[in-house]
């Protein structure tokens, strides 16, 4: 093991600039945490604009963007040990941290976003099933703790335990089964959610279909979010992109965003809301930027194999359609949704720095776990040969 | 029995005593307002201002209306705070006050995302808040009174009674008065029932209330809405937390259940088109625990 990372080691030296990343990312990351420190003294209106007017703001936008990208991890999960595709093994540790990552910020934001921070644990204790927020607040937290058992082979691994790295293993199947379950359900329900606002959601966004339409953009998300991974982290370690696995996903991603794109249009159309497209409000234009952003643009490159086998196609579609479901969670959660005349919300600065140190954080983990974590990245070239 | 009470907006004469009587009865303090062109102070609804008189100016067949609204919690029949709130610290009391309870609460404000006539607030201003709305003076109602706001009222524009009594004097007044009243019991139906009437010589959109989807609405240029698209929120006669505890219930299971189902089968399926493909490290792993 020792040969094998002192051969890592020095197949990548480390350079000026990437040190200098590593330096700014900590930065951010240790603003971040100052500025949490302050807002867990001060209180939420000495630290945020948030208003009786907009009771929830960017954080909660960022949780509901970044949970449906996080699912990359259940998602390449799903196709490695249930639909038993090995081909995508080498693919997985990166996008499971990735994952992994994604959920603890989500924790650690919405834990800065109560109100009554020292009392989270009542969502343990105080149970109403017929709360939404309640199902989400559980399946984040027991997923959060899958995705930390799916990860920890990698780290084992590394250390050399081998005892417990079998244990882990052996029990692959059942807690990636659980994971897939526990994430079906709260990307559902984080679309169910919004079933509440009937009144208040604009009819563009407002349907009962939202938990299947959160559930299957959560696929599609979750799918680039993998695709994203597995292409710019090896790509910042010049180790090889494996482009036509990438691919495959990439026309899966085109597959989902399809079938949503369709089941979206034909629900308008059912309820006989398809008018609302066309008023030239400001929010029909934010619909139709998620529609072709979100949904018409990555549907168009990654159909196409020509498109999708490049690493440009890949990474144009994957963005598009990341940008579009952050618009589409956006919009859901924040635009779309009625308010008093004359408020407005503009997130102020420590809100956004919260934000920014977190995801400082994520990706220096994710990059220092792929610089330090022998197996994270595959095997090299030569080790395959 | 189900309490209810009436507001009867055209004999409001905006007097704003049952505003104090709130503060009054439950120790709130007052609150540094902006004039911002209205006599309507506090302009809104805030954690230590549970209830408020709107006033609007309100242009309707010709005629110009100043109305006075006071608004409050509607004590909703089936309320959204209490579906959405994760920790049952939104909790409805048989008799009609949907209550909040302190101890509970983590302060996600789903509660104040979820209610359709915008109630519950926050208490900004402290370190760590609470959520704050009006509690229909359960207090008062557990001894036998009426809440302190329909009891100062000197107009007689506060009813207060038994749910069934309250609709049936709103619409004796809309009978013996048609000429006075639009002809609809607001909260009679609107969001599933609420324990709030109103009866009003306006439609009720113009007050800001949302209406019946199949209620004839002004148009949105009337109302100058901030937001042309959502001028007129609509409620449905059902209530909305009906469709979210249903799905709740037997969504989740459902789903829970169905994905167990198709990964079971899954399962089944690969392994009886054997395992022999396998390559790799994992295939191990699988093989150990599905046998
Ligand atoms: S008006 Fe709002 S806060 Fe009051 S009971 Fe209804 S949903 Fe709850
Ligand atoms: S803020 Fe408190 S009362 Fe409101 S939904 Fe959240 S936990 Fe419940
Ligand atoms: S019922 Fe009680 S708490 Fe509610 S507005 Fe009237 S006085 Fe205030």
């Amino acid at each position: 093991m020792t040969t094998r990372r002192a051969q890592w080691a020095r197949s990548l030296p480390v350079s000026w600039t990437e040190v200098v990343v590593y330096l700014l990312l900590l930065a951010l990351a240790a603003l971040g945490l100052g500025v949490a420190i302050v807002r867990f003294m001060r209180g939420l209106g000495a630290t945020t604009n948030l208003s009786n007017a907009y009771p929830w703001g960017i954080w909660i936008t960022f949780d509901v963007f970044i949970v449906p990208f996080s699912a990359g991890a259940f998602t390449l999960a799903a196709v490695v040990y249930i639909l038993n595709d090995e081909r995508y093994h080498v693919l997985v540790p990166p996008v499971v941290l990735a994952g992994l990552l994604g959920y603890i910020m989500v924790c650690a934001v919405l834990l800065a976003d109560l109100g009554l921070p020292h009392r989270f644990y009542n969502i343990i204790a105080f149970l109403n099933p017929e709360s939404f927020m309640f199902e989400i607040s559980w399946c984040v937290m027991l997923y959060t703790v899958v995705l930390v058992l799916e990860f920890s082979p990698v780290v084992l691994e590394s250390l050399g335990w081998e005892g417990p790295h079998r244990l882990v293993r052996s029990f692959t199947v059942v807690f990636v089964s659980a994971g897939i379950i526990l994430s079906s359900l709260h990307q559902s329900s984080l679309g169910s959610m919004w079933l509440l606002l009937q009144d208040k959601l604009h009819a563009l966004w407002w349907t009962p279909l939202l938990p299947l339409l959160f559930l299957l953009t959560a696929i599609a998300g979750g799918l680039c979010m993998a695709i994203l991974v597995s292409m710019l982290l090896p790509r910042a370690f010049g180790r090889p992109v494996r482009t036509h696995l990438l691919a495959n996903l990439g026309r899966a991603v085109a597959g989902f965003l399809a079938v949503y794109g369709v089941l979206k249009l034909l629900d308008l159309l059912i309820a006989g809301e398809l008018g609302l497209l066309f008023t030239g409000s400001t929010l029909s234009f934010l619909f139709w930027a998620e529609l072709l952003i979100g949904v018409a643009g990555p549907v168009a490159i990654l159909s196409q194999s020509r498109l999708r086998e490049t690493n440009r196609g890949l990474l144009a579609g994957a963005s598009l359609a990341t940008l579009g479901l952050a618009l589409n969670r956006a919009n859901i959660s924040m635009f779309a949704i009625w308010r008093p005349r004359g408020t407005v919300y503009i997130p102020h600065w420590m809100e956004v720095a919260i934000l920014v140190g977190a995801v400082a954080a994520a990706v220096l983990v994710l990059a220092l776990a792929a610089r330090l974590l022998p197996t994270m990245l595959g095997p090299t070239e030569e080790e395959a040969a | 029995m189900s309490k209810a009470m009436l507001i009867d907006t055209t004999r409001c004469t905006a007097c704003r005593g049952c505003q104090v009587a709130c503060k009054q009865w439950n120790d709130l303090p007052a609150e540094k307002t902006r004039n911002l062109g209205s006599y309507q102070n506090p302009y809104r609804l805030s954690a230590y201002t549970w209830t408020i008189v709107q006033m609007r100016e309100v242009e309707y067949e010709g005629r110009l209306f100043w109305s006075f609204l006071k608004r409050q919690c509607m004590h909703c029949l089936h309320p959204a705070c209490v579906s959405a709130c994760p920790v049952g610290a939104m909790h409805k009391l048989p008799d009609g006050p949907v209550l909040y309870n302190d101890a509970r609460c983590i302060g996600c404000r789903y509660c104040m995302t979820a209610c359709p006539f915008r109630i519950p607030r926050f208490e900004w201003d402290k370190p760590v808040g609470y959520i704050r709305k009006c509690h229909f003076c359960f207090d008062r109602l557990a001894e036998g009174l009426m809440p302190a706001c329909v009891k100062t009222c000197p107009a007689g524009a506060l009813q207060f009674g038994e749910r069934e009594e309250m609709i049936a004097l709103a619409e004796q007044r809309l009978k013996a008065q048609p000429e006075r009243y639009i002809q609809h019991v607001y909260g009679k139906e609107e969001g599933g029932g609420t324990s709030v009437l109103i009866l009003s010589a306006v439609p009720f959109a113009y007050l800001g209330l949302p209406t019946l989807a199949d209620h004839p609405v002004p148009s949105e240029q009337e109302l100058a809405m901030p937001f042309e698209y959502l001028g007129v929120p609509s409620l449905g006669r059902e209530p909305v937390a009906k469709l979210n505890d249903d799905l709740a219930r037997y969504g989740t299971p459902g789903i829970a259940i169905g994905v167990a189902a198709i990964l079971a089968g899954l399962q089944w399926y690969s392994k009886r088109r054997g395992t022999g493909q396998h390559t790799g490290d994992a295939a191990p792993a699988a093989k150990e625990s599905g046998s």
